[in-house]
């Protein structure tokens, strides 16, 4: 069985994809990038419940990484195109979790990502997300509607977590790109140190 | 052009208050403004963030994030901003004072 990363945000989809394949045999080790001052403290609350409930049900130790991602999303607003923000933003967590599979040992990225769910969700921006990492990226949910993934998360036990109160992300623009070309993304990503903004990140990376 | 409502966002994890129409603040006046009054402020360019208890994000559209559950302290940093910002509100107060 293989070792990946899970990026966990405290939504519904990610605990799902991480019982998927932890029912597999696979090992997880999560990542949270936490997002504040763009949100408040009930993501990272709900990340670690949801890790207490697939703990339990399985009975691994499933370390958790929180790497801090509000300074990059500062950076970002401020010397980048705000349209294409999601994307900028996926492709530092991308980024992030894969230097912490490398510092794990993992060989493989998971996540809870469906298609279409939101605006870094479409075709175009995964793939314009995707190419910043040569690791294989998971997605065992990408074909589910959120009817499903809903379904499967109050199974699991973690529906009623993910549905907490909670601050929805502030750095979200109005009217996000829905359809990005890599070359804009790499243009914008000229404009901003991306390899000094990782190893910022990466640094301040706190094992919980 | 006001704010008119001051309500539990969709997640109900913050108040937020939305102009009618968007406004276009100067966010270098709004930035001066704060840390003349002594809060300590997060320039991301399009949006401040004003650290503390509660933590509030104005937009430069005038959108204002109070991060709080409670509606009575919502409603008094809402105030205190729009009485240092000098912004037009018509919000009833969302807690009647005993």
């Amino acid at each position: 069985m293989a070792k990946g990363v899970v990026l966990m945000s405290g939504g519904i989809d990610s605990p799902v994809a991480a019982d998927m394949l932890l029912s597999r045999g696979h090992e997880l080790v999560a990542v949270h990038m936490d997002n504040r001052p763009f949100t408040d403290d009930s993501p990272l609350e709900k990340v670690r419940d949801h890790l207490d409930v697939l703990r339990a049900r399985y009975g691994v130790t499933l370390p958790l990484y929180v790497l801090p991602h509000g300074s990059t999303q500062v950076t970002l607003m401020r010397n980048t195109d705000r349209h294409v923000g999601c994307v900028l933003c996926r492709r530092f967590m991308w980024r992030s979790a894969e230097k912490v599979a490398e510092r794990e040992g993992a060989t493989f990225l998971l996540t809870g990502e469906a298609l279409g769910q939101v605006a870094s969700q479409t075709l175009s921006n995964m793939r314009s997300a995707t190419v910043a990492v040569k690791m294989p990226i998971v997605r065992p949910l990408v074909g589910f509607d959120k009817h499903e993934i809903e379904e499967r998360a109050r199974a699991l036990g973690t529906y009623g977590i993910s549905t907490r109160p909670g601050l929805c992300c502030q750095a979200v623009p109005d009217r996000p790109a829905t359809r990005t070309r890599l070359v804009q993304i790499l243009g914008e990503e000229q404009k901003i140190d991306v390899d000094r903004m990782l190893d910022d990140v990466v640094r301040h990376a706190v094992l919980q | 052009m006001s704010y008119r409502s001051l309500k539990l966002c969709s997640n109900g994890g913050a108040f937020e208050a939305i102009p009618e129409p968007k406004l276009r603040l100067d966010l270098a006046k709004v930035r001066a403004a704060a840390e003349s009054s002594g809060r300590a402020v997060v320039d991301a360019r399009v949006m401040l963030i004003l650290p503390g208890e509660p933590e509030v994000t104005v937009t430069r559209d005038g959108k204002i994030v109070v991060k709080t559950h409670d509606a009575g302290v919502a409603d008094r940093a809402f105030r205190e901003l729009v009485r240092l910002f000098d912004l037009p509100s018509e919000v009833p107060p969302l807690v009647r004072e005993r």
